[in-house]
């Protein structure tokens, strides 16, 4: 359980984490969306007292996170940023940590295996790729076997075995019952893996909702082919509905049901080809959310959506 | 890949104690090359320099008068070594912000304070009973040297000599901790490094060719290096603090800054 109220923080004149509350649940995987620069590694940051807050404050599994008496144990961080000595073998790094906990060897052996590094354990950091990096994260983060889990990122850098691989391990790690917090800018990984989403943006909530909701808030048309679009605009017309022609016999229906669409061409006897209902997006409900949000925006990008 | 499960929990009576943070401590410690570089480079620049100095010692117009304190001069290496040794204990910090890794250390231990005290335990535990070695080794071969060239010697039993000896490591571990505060208020390598140099080794000169004669020696002989030699020094140069006085001086100078360091270790956004 992550508990954050009215969180801010001001780095000089630069406000990155504005009045911030949400609660991250146990049990569920939830995605901590936005834009570069809306304050999610920033939040993550003050979670664990790396920063201390400007003002509000943030709880972990009931407590400051300083308060705990065994800290790994109550949260397992990956930093988006490395934090890795590039000297030191991925073991020793886990080691020294662990050393701090009580955690040893033995332990430090199992989340090496746990996080496929057991090959390589002996290699200096240095040399490591950026998959595996983000795999000796992942696996500091594992290592005091917490009850919350945050990951800044974690699919960053890693090849599509590691993507899939880290993906069932958040859902698993879900579904032993643990809060499991992930950040992304990515809408489509966290479509893949989240079911509630803590959106934000400038440093503000933007929304705290399940991904369900969010899929559903955001309904698109129909797209309907026909050989005889101009006799279906002419049976589909009416209050409410709004057609655009996308050419090539295909039409963009809205405000009637694929039904409704179906049934009018039958009674008309128009042939349909195609009846498509158009379910937006996560990617393209996060843009709408987020359209204000985006602190960097190219010049030349035309808006999605 | 292998499992992605976790099968076993952690036994439950892991938690956070400062032994647990001082063997952390070592185990970064004995991880990293510079380690084990520094200190030996320390000790290759006290055993060069004391046995030259011994072997070339007598051979001046002076002879054998020349040589009124032979401990100290089997002994001048402390002067480069304590260099060495102090970039020790500044990279023990240091390094930890240049990479990231600190952000690791204070993720595990959100108190900070027991971090910093853990990094002076096993800097201490590792350069004081090394540099202790060394200096014994240095003392005992140097004599060797003279005594062979028929120069006076000096004995572990005479007056004075035990204490220079554990003196000189005493001296070099408090460097290497004054390091270790450097790096951690600075947070740069090279920003402390250098401070460090100055502060051991270009202020005692600097300070005698800026500084007005009238209150020039009496400001030096506060410095780290001059208090140190108070208490190493079986024949004291003139303008020394007393033993006792250059020990309570040198302390200062490595508790004070490591004060400053605990506090702004534990204020500042990592």
């Amino acid at each position: 359980m992550i508990e954050v109220e009215n969180l801010t923080k001001r780095y000089g004149p630069k406000t990155a984490v504005d009045g911030l509350s949400f609660t991250v649940r146990p049990g569920v995987v939830t995605g901590f969306l936005g834009p570069n620069g809306a304050g999610k590694s920033t939040t993550m940051r003050l979670l664990v007292g790396l920063d201390s807050p400007t003002a509000g404050g943030t709880k972990v599994n009931g407590k400051p996170y300083g308060g705990h008496r065994a800290p790994l144990r109550e949260i397992g961080v990956l930093l988006e940023a490395r934090a890795v000595h590039p000297g030191r073998s991925a073991r020793d790094h886990l080691l020294a940590i662990g050393a701090t906990h009580g955690i040893g060897a033995k332990r430090v052996d199992e989340v090496l295996d746990v996080v496929g590094l057991a090959e390589v354990a002996k290699r200096r950091v240095g040399n490591f790729s950026l998959g595996m990096g983000q795999r000796l994260g992942i696996g500091v983060a594992l290592l005091g076997d917490p009850r919350t889990v945050v990951l800044d990122e974690p699919v960053n850098g890693l090849d599509p075995d590691g993507i899939k691989w880290i993906r069932h391990l958040l859902r698993d790690l879900a579904t032993e019952g643990r809060t499991v917090f992930v950040s992304s800018h990515l809408m489509s990984e966290m479509a893949m893996t989240a079911e509630h989403l803590v959106v934000v943006g400038r440093g503000k909530l933007v929304a705290d909702v399940p991904v369900a909701d969010l899929i559903a808030s955001t309904r698109r048309g129909v797209h309907v082919r026909s050989p005889r679009t101009s006799d279906l605009v002419a049976a589909l017309q009416g209050d409410g509905v709004r057609i655009t022609s996308l050419g090539d016999g295909v039409v963009d229906v809205t405000g009637l049901s694929t039904e409704d669409i179906g049934t009018r061409a039958l009674a008309g006897g128009i042939p349909l080809f195609e009846l498509t209902p158009q379910r937006a997006s996560l990617e393209e409900a996060y843009t709408e959310l987020t359209r204000d949000a985006v602190e960097y925006r190219g010049t030349s990008t035309r808006e999605a959506a | 890949m292998s499992a992605t499960t976790i099968d076993r929990p952690v036994a439950a009576k892991s938690r956070l104690t400062f032994g647990g943070v001082v063997r952390g401590e070592w185990v970064k410690l004995r991880s990293v090359r510079s380690s084990g570089l520094t200190v030996l480079g320390g000790a290759l620049m006290m055993l060069v320099t004391g046995l030259i100095f011994a072997s070339t010692v007598g051979s001046d117009s002076d002879g054998a008068n020349g040589v009124t304190d032979p401990t100290g001069i089997t002994l001048s290496g402390v002067m480069f070594a304590q260099l060495v040794i102090g970039v020790l204990g500044v990279l023990v910090v240091s390094n930890e912000y240049s990479t990231g890794m600190i952000r690791s250390t204070l993720t595990a231990v959100p108190s900070r304070t027991p971090v910093l005290l853990g990094k002076v335990a096993v800097v201490v535990g590792t350069v004081f009973p090394a540099m202790l070695a060394v200096s014994f080794t240095v003392f005992l071969g140097g004599q060797a040297v003279m005594g062979a060239a028929k120069l006076p010697t000096a004995a572990i039993g005479d007056p004075g000599v035990l204490a220079a000896l554990v003196g000189s490591a005493v001296t070099m571990t408090g460097v290497a901790v004054i390091g270790v505060a450097l790096g951690s208020i600075l947070r740069s390598t090279a920003g402390a490094i250098s401070t460090l140099v100055v502060l051991v080794f270009l202020l005692p000169g600097l300070g005698g060719l800026l500084l007005p004669s009238s209150w020039r020696d009496n400001a030096l002989k506060y410095l780290p290096s001059r208090a140190s030699e108070a208490f190493t020094s079986v024949v004291p140069a003139p303008g020394l603090l007393g033993s006792s006085a250059g020990a309570v001086v040198f302390a200062a100078w490595v508790v004070g800054p490591l004060l400053l360091a605990a506090v702004l270790l534990r204020g500042r956004d990592a």
